[in-house]
């Protein structure tokens, strides 16, 4: 009745909106369908989009059962996977270090998948698991921060960034969703890391990594951490982590992307080729591999005198 | 995940010009880690006589020093080397007689082949692990990356190629196709045989 | 759940494995020696099946000494490597195989080099620098590209099995506490607390 009333009124917000409209000579409001599908972002200005779920009696498991392929590798949907992301903290702000491989069974479909997806200049996201799931959430999660700029005339902070993430992944909790990714940026309290999954979890902490070759690259930046690291240190240790994994995993390698995290915001340092790392190093001196870094040095210790016989 | 993938690893042979290549990668794997980058999968059987051992691990090692031992057996018996064409029905034979519980392995023989005037035929032949020959006139494959490889070779192989021409197009094909593998690469070895000799070279591949 | 390790450096081979033997969720003991002496220039690291790990390094223990007893000289250990490989990818097709993973650490005092294979139940043997099984390998070879010397002192070896270690008990749910420690060089074979 209210809204009948409204349309037809010639005062109020509505009408002033309409006249302004007709003076300027733009065209009525533009249905949802003119935006693309009604999951896409032209009916975010709606509120949370909606998705078609399917229609059996329980959508959760139906979706399970056919894009579950760890459980069962002939599942319909396969869903890419394999990845090795980290990020951590530092006394120099955030490191964020990614590979760029993207895998379908054994076969490499992409070496060049940009896995640090750019909220906007304060925040960056990580994509582990459903490559769609981890850039669609991600960016919608960019347009509600830049809403809450607007709203509030001032940046959200990254906890509450990462919060809004992980409270949207976890309404499609069991739906088949798969995101296993870090929220990292700059805000008033300085340098944070949210990692946030799509079960639900949320933690807050200095240093993590995520993905099929984490556990090779957590052997690496453990053992090389500190807090007073210098940049161009972190920034080493961010690479040679990545390395690690791309050389070890099998579902994980050909480039890395590092990304530094300071008070004005993140700043992209560079893409890495990994052979090129393994052979080469950054510097084209030194190469990370370990065939690369002993080559000449031996185990065998002859006595001096069979060493003196043999040469 | 099948068991011939646990390993990972792949080969190919290709024809030359009175010459023929074989080559691999060097990985060994456990599923997805990698464990060893020297691990070689082809072994010289004679002078003239290659064979490349894609598949599980175990059977790699097993089936090379089965092979090893039946040739010398044959040699000493026959008091003459192995041609090609007999060493890969040695190899079917082999395979068949674990019919029921086979290694699994794809092998790919290579060689040069002696003819009724004394010079040499290019060979190569590949089997499927319980023994079945399969002659070609140009390129065999096998392994995880195989239909990665026959894509590769498809586009590159032609025929009658000079033994350097060889080695650049089997060295390609193989570069190029493992780096589509998630299970092959960590470097690569390219043998090339001609009458006269043998050229082993080991390539330095993507590392990831 | 069983960890080992193992890293040559120059002259020797360290050799390291949990000691805890477990069942169910109960630890059932926590000093359990899982790494076998085989010869005196040879050692052992053994884990998998509850079992079978100790009737197959027993197996193969009784046999490298038979094999001592029989001959002049002891099997170098490339030839033992090779003949316990063997032993297990015959088992593998046998009624019912040993699952048991092994390292195999050995000096050679006649090339006066350390030896070290990688070996899994299936038979599947590499030689390697440095080598682990079980979940501690997704956590340490990474490290041990990084930080493996093959010219290392013993002292480096022991300092860079003590980052796989902490490692592991950093970043592993079910980590185990304790660890023995064997090296193999060429006075023969030596226990070290770490």
């Amino acid at each position: 009745m209210h809204a009948f009333a409204e349309r037809f009124s010639t005062n109020g917000a509505a009408a002033e909106l309409r006249r302004a409209k007709e003076i300027l000579g733009e065209d009525d409001d533009v249905s949802d369908v003119m935006w693309g599908s009604s999951g896409g972002f032209g009916s975010l200005v709606n509120g949370v989009p909606k998705f078609a779920v399917p229609s059996v009696p329980d959508p959760t498991s139906f979706l399970r059962m056919h894009t579950d392929d760890h459980a069962d590798p002939s599942c319909r949907i396969k869903i890419k996977h394999g990845t090795t992301t980290l990020a951590f903290r530092f006394k120099g702000g955030v490191i964020v270090a990614v590979d760029s491989r993207a895998t379908a069974g054994s076969y490499v479909a992409s070496g060049t998948v940009k896995k640090v997806i750019e909220i906007n200049p304060y925040l960056l996201g990580t994509m582990a698991g459903g490559a769609a799931d981890c850039q669609y959430w991600e960016t919608y999660l960019g347009i509600q921060c830049r809403l809450h700029e607007l709203r509030n005339r001032e940046r959200i902070s990254v906890a509450a960034a990462s919060k809004y993430l992980s409270n949207l992944v976890y309404s499609y909790k069991g739906m088949g969703l798969s995101m296993g990714t870090m929220i990292c940026g700059w805000d008033k309290t300085g340098p944070a890391i949210f990692y946030v999954d799509s079960d639900g979890t949320r933690l807050k902490g200095d240093l993590f990594s995520v993905g099929s070759g984490s556990t090779f690259a957590y052997g690496v930046l453990d053992q090389g951490y500190r807090w007073d690291l210098t940049d161009e240190e972190a920034q080493e240790l961010g690479r040679r982590s990545i390395y690690a994994a791309g050389h070890r995993d099998a579902f994980s390698g050909n480039t890395i992307n590092l990304y530094h995290v300071k008070e004005d915001g993140w700043k992209f340092i560079g893409n890495y080729d990994i052979s090129e790392m393994h052979y080469n190093g950054p510097g084209g001196a030194d190469g990370y591999g370990y065939d690369v870094r002993v080559q000449g040095r031996t185990s065998a210790n002859p006595p001096p005198e069979a060493a003196a016989a043999q040469a | 995940m099948s068991i011939m993938q646990y390993n990972g690893g792949s080969v190919i042979a290709m024809v030359g010009k009175d010459c023929v290549a074989i080559a691999s990668d060097l990985r060994l794997g456990s599923q997805a880690m990698g464990i060893s980058s020297h691990f070689e999968k082809i072994f010289p059987m004679t002078d003239r006589v290659y064979v490349g051992l894609p598949g599980l691990a175990t059977d790699v090692t097993t089936l090379h020093h089965q092979f090893r031992y039946r040739l010398n057996m044959y040699t000493i018996k026959e008091e003459r080397e192995i041609e090609p064409e007999t060493f890969a029905h040695l190899v079917s034979s082999t395979l068949y007689e674990k019919r029921f519980g086979p290694y699994f392995i794809e092998p790919v023989i290579a060689g040069l082949q002696k003819t009724a005037s004394g010079d040499f035929k290019p060979y190569i032949a590949a089997t499927d692990l319980i023994g079945c020959l399969n002659f070609a006139k140009d390129f065999v494959v096998a392994g995880t990356a195989s239909d990665k490889l026959f894509g590769v070779a498809e586009g590159l192989w032609e025929p009658d190629l000079e033994p350097e021409d060889l080695f650049e197009t089997i060295a390609q094909t193989l570069l190029n196709a493992v780096d589509r593998d998630a299970y092959s690469g960590w470097g690569a070895v390219v043998y090339v045989l001609t009458k006269d000799k043998v050229i082993k070279r080991e390539l330095k591949g993507r590392m990831d | 759940m069983d960890v080992s390790f193992a890293i040559t450096g120059k002259g020797y081979v360290i050799v390291a494995a949990d000691t805890t033997a477990a069942r169910s969720i109960v630890k059932m003991k926590t000093d359990e020696d899982k790494i076998k002496v085989l010869s005196p220039h040879l050692l052992m690291a053994y884990s998998g099946e509850p079992g079978d790990t100790v009737q197959f390094a027993e197996f193969v223990e009784r046999n490298i000494r038979l094999y001592h007893i029989r001959n002049p000289h002891g099997l170098r250990p490339q030839s033992a490597a090779s003949w316990i490989r063997r032993t297990l990818a015959d088992s593998l097709r046998s009624r019912r195989p040993y699952s048991v993973n092994l390292l195999l650490g050995g000096y050679d005092t006649s090339e006066h080099a350390p030896h070290l294979y990688w070996m899994d139940y299936l038979g599947t043997m590499v030689e390697v620098p440095f080598a682990a099984h079980g979940y501690g390998a997704y956590f340490a070879l990474g490290l041990l590209d990084r930080y493996h010397d093959p010219e290392g002192s013993l002292e480096d070896g022991l300092a860079t099995l003590r980052r796989c270690i902490d490692e592991v008990a950093k970043r592993l749910v079910v980590a185990p506490g304790q660890y023995k420690v064997k090296v193999v060089d060429k006075d023969g074979v030596r226990e070290i607390a770490l």
